[in-house]
């Protein structure tokens, strides 16, 4: 036994940032299913189009808009609003990369703050579709689109502050730098997404797409 | 040696009780339980079948009535695809992956357990409604508008759609959890290039998985809010649109073929190179293969619609591309018969299953060929051939290799060899009563007989096939109790399988039957692609991982060089928990969207426990924090010395 080459792993790190780690990969693992799941959303959303003559549909009522597009006013505050909140996400990635537990704190508490606000704009965005969704398929497919991404908006802010949490009562050791790095890949992902469901949302509509 | 071994077992010594069964996350004793359970719903889903065997058997029989039969082919199907032929892939994935690589545990022991208590959710929640006489009733694929609220009130279609729902989840979790640990756990000198064909195997199905079940997810989200809030997504005065759930249910459920039946090629992968003693021919191919097929897997749906109203491009580019995917599948078929060839074979029963496989497999093949054409598709579409046809492909293409690592890997699992004797009986029974009952439902679909109908009359002249089917049923049923007699007859009495019993060349096979908890006392170092074969005496050993805290090797994805020093996560009682909100979530949301909220906030809360009530960051010595408290150093006089 005592002759046979050794490999000697005792001084290797137990946590390493990105592509190192296995939460890294687990993190992406998931985005790749949610990427997946929004690319076929986005694809039914075109599919349904194909029924609709005008898309959005008119609607039979004498106050009603002659288009009823959506309104851009929510939509755009909250666009502007998500790539700003990346500011702060990249504050506390950095942060956790060198080690600065303060700045790391405090780039998660504003991305908390913003992640909330984020959720109380897509509220008012629902209402800015003119349609709910059990009034047409229109409805419902723009309904799912805006709840999923909405849906993440949740899980990543939820996520955020639980690690802010962390951070104020317990240490800020290597297994947590880690995960703060990863959820900031969540976090740009979530963002990234928003922007084509944004254009797709509000702009595809504006365009005349028959053939 | 001795003292170190003794650590690792008081270390990954598993937990005692009920403590085990909710909370210990050892890859191999969940993967056990998966295959059991799924064991247990392919009994069920065997049941199911044998009594529309019995209904069938004779012209206008009224043994089951119509909405009996309804409801016992729905749950047939549903059962066989979702509760039994992924799960089990999956289970032997996770059993034997870490195994095979050199790992200790899988990447995500806690994320496992979760994806097994909700599958198992999925499984009781069918059965609850199929007991009750609430099984759903409109098909394993439940198209709309059947299943839609108009013409299926009730709650049968609710509990098939959030049945889905777990499912799904736990498939997609073992598949996280398999390409997770395949890329970072593998032993040092594991190449890419040296993965074993049944892991390769894994990896291009769980990433099928990854892409192909979100569509199922989605189509079954939207049925289920089509019914619960009024969408309309499937709702045609609505703008709504029936054949997008064909695309949304086919866009998942053409790949699902494949994600049945690529891993079972590994599985034969494994068989073949053990039983012929010689290494795979062409290796290469037999990799670029399976990753073809995983592509080529995607491009085919659409030929489950050729009766809907496809423009005729599409059916011509689909038809191509079906029958694309006959050359990879060939290629794998001939590098094995090339590797019999040359090797020196030993025949033994998962040997047998494997030349089933070819001879049953390879009919499918070409009955499916014959359906990627139009013109005949559109006259057999949803008769007996199409019955015939799939039967061949799945269960001659995932059944017997199953069956065939069965016989491989019982061994290893109990450390009891099964009865060769029985084995062989069980597989000639298989595979006499499999060919009696499908093989005479290709006439049968020629000649008319409708899919899904619960009887016929006596004029149509279908009764004699129909009763050589139904015997045959009952022989194949005895060659699936052979087995379950031999499996029993082993644990009390089998002969001891000892390490590698079939002198095989991956590394499962270097450590005892069955494994320690820890799997390996030395994470071991790869030298070539058959680990076993290629290793020489003076192979080196890796030191320094830790033995009391459960410790693994993290290596880098292409080259396998190490990288960190993991500390795997411990048993923990979160993972169950998070289950058993989501159970509440998505059960109760048949009934009710508020459960979603309540759920919502159930499963958050569940989930931030899992967080911040983790044992392993409570249970580690203070030492380790600098933060909780400095070690104090000795003073001078009183440091160790170097011996």
């Amino acid at each position: 036994m005592s002759n046979r080459n050794v490999i000697d792993v005792s001084s290797l790190p137990h946590h390493e940032f990105d592509t190192f780690d296995p939460v890294w990969w687990g993190n992406n693992g998931l985005l790749a299913i949610e990427t997946s799941m929004f690319a076929i959303l986005i694809a039914t959303y075109f599919y349904l189009r194909q029924n609709f003559g005008l898309w959005p549909p008119p609607i039979a009522q004498l106050t009603a808009p002659l288009r009823p597009l959506p309104e851009l006013g929510y939509g755009t505050a909250n666009t502007i609003l998500l790539v700003l909140a990346c500011v702060p996400m990249i504050m506390a990635d950095r942060a956790a990369r060198r080690g600065d537990r303060r700045a790391a704190k405090i780039g998660l508490t504003i991305c908390v703050v913003c992640g909330i606000v984020a959720m109380v704009l897509r509220g008012f965005e629902f209402s800015a579709v003119y349609f709910r969704w059990d009034s047409n398929a229109y409805g419902s497919v723009v309904w799912f689109l805006l709840g999923m991404h909405a849906l993440h908006l949740l899980v990543l802010t939820s996520e955020t502050v639980l690690l802010s949490v962390w951070l104020r009562v317990r240490e800020f050791d290597m297994k947590h730098r880690v995960d703060i790095v990863t959820v900031a890949v969540y976090w740009y992902w979530v963002v990234a997404m928003w922007l084509i469901i944004y254009g797709i949302v509000y702009f595809t509509p504006r365009l005349d797409l028959r053939t | 040696m001795e003292r170190e071994r003794e650590e690792l077992e008081r270390t990954w010594a598993h937990e005692k009780g009920w403590r085990r069964l909710l909370m210990e996350t050892d890859h191999k004793l969940i993967a056990k339980r998966y295959i059991v359970t799924a064991f247990v719903f392919f009994l069920f889903g065997g049941i199911e079948a044998a009594l529309m065997r019995i209904q069938l058997s004779r012209p206008d029989n009224h043994f089951l009535s119509p909405d009996k039969y309804n409801q016992i082919f729905t749950v047939h199907g549903t059962t066989m695809m979702f509760l039994f032929a992924v799960p089990i892939m999956t289970a032997l994935g996770i059993y034997l992956v870490p195994l095979m690589i050199g790992a200790r545990d899988v990447a995500y022991p806690r994320l496992n357990l979760y994806g097994y208590w909700v599958y198992l959710i999925g499984g009781l929640l069918l059965y609850t409604g199929f007991v009750l006489n609430t099984g759903p009733d409109a098909g394993w694929f439940a198209y709309v508008p059947l299943s839609g609220p108009g013409f299926s009130p009730g709650k049968r279609v609710d509990i098939w759609a959030q049945m889905i729902t777990f499912t799904e989840i736990s498939g997609l979790v073992g598949a996280i959890v398999i390409i997770g640990t395949v890329f970072k756990m593998r032993a040092p000198g594991m190449t890419l290039n040296r993965l074993p064909l049944f892991v390769w195997a894994q990896l291009v199905t769980s990433f099928m998985i990854i892409f192909a079940m979100p569509a199922v997810m989605l189509a079954s989200s939207f049925l289920a809010s089509d019914r619960l809030i009024d969408t309309h997504f499937f709702n045609p005065a609505e703008g709504g649109d029936a054949i997008l759930y064909q695309h949304l249910f086919w866009f998942f459920g053409h790949p699902e073929v494949y994600i049945i039946f690529i891993p079972a090629l590994g599985f034969i992968s494994s068989i073949v190179a053990a039983f012929a003693r010689t290494k795979i021919f062409g290796y290469t191919a037999m990799v670029l293969s399976l990753i073809a097929t995983g592509f080529i897997g995607f491009g085919l749906w659409v030929h489950h619609m050729f009766a809907t109203p496809i423009p005729q491009m599409g059916q011509s580019f689909f038809t191509a591309a079906s029958m694309i995917i006959t050359i990879p599948t060939g290629v794998q078929i001939f590098c094995w018969i090339a590797t019999l060839w040359h090797g020196k074979l030993n025949i033994k029963t998962p040997l047998l299953f494997v030349f089933g496989f070819f001879a049953i497999f390879i009919i499918g093949g070409l009955t499916g060929v014959m359906l990627a054409a139009v013109p005949l598709d559109l006259q057999i579409h949803d008769t007996f051939f199409v019955v015939a046809h799939l039967h061949y492909v799945l269960i001659g293409g995932s059944v017997f290799p199953l069956f065939g690592a069965f016989y491989y890997w019982v061994p290893k699992w109990t450390g009891r060899m099964l009865s060769e004797t029985l084995g062989r009986w069980s597989f000639a029974l298989m595979f006499i009563g499999f060919n009696l009952v499908f093989f005479p439902m290709h006439q049968l679909g020629l000649s008319g007989m409708p899919r899904r109908v619960y009887t016929y009359l006596p004029e149509s002249g279908w009764g004699t096939l129909n009763l050589i089917a139904s015997i045959g049923a009952f022989v194949l049923a005895g060659g699936v109790l052979a087995f379950i007699v031999n499996f029993l007859w082993a644990l009390r009495a089998g002969a001891i399988a000892g390490d590698n019993p079939w002198a095989a060349d991956t590394l499962e096979w270097s450590v005892s039957s069955p494994p320690p908890p820890y799997n390996f006392h030395n994470v071991p170092v790869v030298q070539g692609r058959y680990a076993l074969w290629e290793s020489t005496p003076d192979a080196p050993v890796i030191r320094g991982l830790s033995t009391s805290k459960r410790e693994t090797l993290v290596t880098s994805v292409l080259d396998a060089e190490p990288e960190l020093r993991f500390e795997i996560p411990g048993p923990s009682i979160w993972p169950f928990m998070v289950a058993l909100a989501t159970g509440v979530t998505f059960i109760v949301g048949i009934f009710t969207p508020w459960a979603f909220l309540v759920g919502a906030i159930l499963t958050g809360a569940a989930l931030a426990c899992w967080f911040f009530a983790d044992p392993n960051y409570e249970n580690r010595p203070a030492r380790e924090h600098p933060e909780r408290s400095r070690p104090v150093s000795p003073p001078a006089g009183l440091q160790p010395k170097e011996v």
